[in-house]
């Protein structure tokens, strides 16, 4: 469905795009997941030829992508980053002034404006302005704007920013709705828990390069973490930290905050040890939570910085 | 396509209420403002017959002469220079003078006398009257008494016969006032550039997120630009053909008979208004704002130079700097205004309809191919 070569994108002296490559099948959920700033949005705006790039090759659809090829952007929907509607049109007219974009039958546009409305909940809302609505509803007309004419591939970006938890589960609920009717979309986040719930396959990115790609199980295994340990604890000396962080399965431990975190390898009996060993110091502690290792894990494994940096 | 295009961009431009206010409400306000402020200035220069009182004493009774100049000069006639109420005493005469009835009086003698109250134009009038009769008189007496035998000569002399004659070209009056009206009208066209700069700001993916999402969009962007501009042309010269017909049929200015060619002027001129600001707006990576304070600048400087400020400015410009006259569109449109107020042949006033057209479509033109080209390095 999408594959992009080589790309190489700049900003002066900012390589916003470091040899890029991707490739996405059909059907995936695919999520672009990195900070902010990394170039998950030049990537898209890329291959959307809406920016102008150094070198590389971009194809969609086995055919290759440029500005004026209407053929391929008829089969292509875009949520944007920032809310990109009318103010003065209504929800309805907002809708169906884009998908009219596409679909110049004027009966079969008012049939998919009157589904993209009722697919993101907005039956209620056709006649308000933009202005009336609340970030989450602006949010969902976003994305009804953008999938009404039914893509066959759909770039989301961040479309879940500044969203309250209620509209942002039923965006998620939608893009799932959406693959689920054959759409194949390329999400880009920087919220973690978001793509490892919603993508097939994810792309790790920092400083315009792909650092890491595969399934969310895939990238968990190509790190040491295998579990994340929090203990509540009131005091703990610098000498017993020390010492936590030489036991066997520790990979790195720090006290924060009255919390004693600590990443350790996957298996084995490590938990157990590094709380046996607090026994023994007589050190108190309370809580005591493990956690998988997450998407964020990866990331620090691999550059030394968290995702959320 | 096309009906989906121009249909919303007509229903969002009438629910944008900064633009109706500034190209529809604000001219309103304007020419109300310019009603009331000038609707004396025509009548200003405009000469009625002036009140005036007469004598009539003993000195009045015994001077025929007299008695006929006053009576050639009074009379119902509109034109009459003098409108006379006649007295018997000169206390009655004082009193009328008091009371603001009359701006002087005459007493006839061997010298007439003037009295007046205050200075004024009506009263400069009455002095020159009658200083010009009694130097005519003066001359007329000596001769008759010196040298008779040329009377003849010297009354053929003094007949006031004129040689020219005033003749209004379409029959309308001339008028101090309507050419704020025209500059006015100018104005509210070249505000169309903010519907040119609509248009084009939406479909620009670095200076909106519309831009962008029209821009990734199968419509070619060409199209897009065409459709949506003619949306706000339309829009646009609705708002100045309210105008228009607010300052004839509400405000009642005249702007002689030749409605068809002012509605075909505001059309062109609207046209150019909206081609200016597509042009200001696509050709410069300024932001939005700056691009809006660009054109609002520019707008009042042709404004300005086309007389909206300044009655006679544009009359200035033409003399000193004409080739800046004549590519100033608001000038152009302005005199395009005149020349059907004031000319009964259409000559000029093509001459400016062909240059604004001319000016309109080379804007379009050159925002087409900006448009057309346009990929950004960032957005």
């Amino acid at each position: 469905m999408i594959q992009v070569e080589n790309l190489v994108k700049r900003y002066g002296d900012l390589v916003a795009l470091d040899h890029f490559q991707l490739e996405v099948q059909d059907g995936e959920i695919f999520g672009l997941l990195g900070p902010n700033g990394s170039g998950k949005t030049t990537a898209i705006n890329c291959m959307l030829s809406l920016l102008k790039y150094d070198k590389g090759d971009i194809r969609l659809f086995d055919e290759p992508m440029s500005a004026d090829n209407y053929r391929l952007k008829r089969q292509i929907g875009v949520v944007m980053q920032n809310v990109a509607v009318f103010q003065e049109l209504t929800v309805y007219e907002n809708i169906d002034y884009f998908c009219g974009l596409y679909v110049p039958d004027k009966v079969r546009r008012r049939a998919l404006v009157e589904e993209a409305i009722a697919f993101v909940g907005l039956e209620d809302f056709k006649k308000f302005l933009p202005k009336k609505l609340s970030g989450g509803l602006l949010r969902r007309l976003n994305i009804a704007c953008g999938i009404a004419h039914k893509p066959k591939l759909i770039f989301l970006d961040e479309p879940t920013v500044a969203v309250d938890p209620q509209s942002r589960n039923s965006i998620l609920e939608g893009i799932k709705e959406l693959n689920r009717q054959g759409a194949t979309i390329v999400y880009t986040s920087h919220y973690m828990e978001e793509v490892e719930q919603l993508c097939t396959r994810i792309m790790i990115m920092d400083k315009g390069k792909a650092i890491a790609i595969g399934t969310k199980e895939e990238l968990k295994a190509m790190i040491r973490t295998g579990e994340r340990l929090s203990v509540e604890v009131y005091d703990l000396p610098e000498k017993i930290l020390g010492e936590i962080e030489k036991l066997p399965g520790v990979i790195h431990a720090e006290y924060e905050e009255h919390y004693l975190n600590v990443r350790l390898t996957g298996g084995g009996h490590s938990l157990v040890t590094t709380l046996d060993l607090l026994r023994q110091r007589d050190i108190s502690f309370g809580r005591v939570f493990s956690e998988p290792p997450t998407l964020n894990d990866v990331f620090l494994e691999i550059t030394g910085k968290q995702l959320r940096d | 396509m096309f009906w989906n295009i121009y249909g919303k961009r007509i229903r969002g431009t009438l629910r944008d209420k900064d633009t109706l206010i500034w190209t529809w409400i604000f001219p309103i306000v304007l020419s109300t403002l310019f009603y009331f402020a000038f609707s004396s200035l025509d009548k200003e220069y405009t000469l009625s017959s002036i009140p005036t009182a007469v004598v009539m004493d003993e000195a009045y009774e015994a001077d025929a002469m007299f008695q006929e100049v006053i009576g050639a000069v009074s009379g119902e006639e509109e034109d009459a220079l003098l409108a006379v109420t006649f007295v018997n005493t000169v206390e009655e005469a004082d009193t009328l003078l008091e009371t603001g009835e009359v701006e002087g009086y005459i007493q006839a003698g061997e010298v007439p006398r003037l009295v007046l109250k205050e200075n004024g134009l009506n009263q400069t009038i009455l002095k020159s009257f009658l200083d010009q009769y009694i130097q005519k008189y003066s001359s007329i007496e000596t001769i008759h008494r010196e040298d008779p035998d040329h009377m003849e000569a010297v009354t053929a002399l003094l007949q006031q016969e004129s040689f020219t004659e005033e003749v209004s070209l379409t029959g309308n009056p001339p008028s101090n006032v309507v050419g704020y009206y025209y500059a006015l009208l100018a104005m509210v066209c070249m505000y169309g550039g903010f519907q040119g700069m609509r248009t084009v700001s939406k479909l620009q993916a670095n200076l909106s997120p519309v831009g962008a999402r029209q821009t990734m969009s199968p419509a070619g962007r060409f199209r897009l630009v065409i459709y949506d501009l003619l949306g706000g042309i339309t829009v646009h010269f609705g708002c100045v053909i309210l105008v228009l017909a607010y300052m004839t049929l509400i405000l009642g200015v005249n702007f002689g008979s030749k409605t068809g060619a002012m509605v075909l002027t505001c059309l062109v001129g609207s046209l150019m208004g909206v081609a200016f600001g597509a042009l200001v707006c696509v050709s410069s990576r300024l932001k939005e704002a700056a691009k809006t304070a660009v054109l609002t600048s520019v707008t009042m400087c042709c404004c300005f130079m086309g007389g909206l400020m300044v009655g006679g400015m544009n009359y200035i410009i033409a003399q000193n700097l004409p080739v800046l006259s004549w590519l100033n569109p608001a000038a152009r449109i302005v005199d395009s205004f005149y020349c059907l107020y004031y000319y009964n042949d259409y000559e000029r006033y093509l001459l400016n309809i062909g240059i604004l057209g001319a000016m309109a479509v080379v804007m379009f033109f050159i925002t087409g191919i900006f448009i057309r080209r346009q990929r950004y390095e960032s957005i």
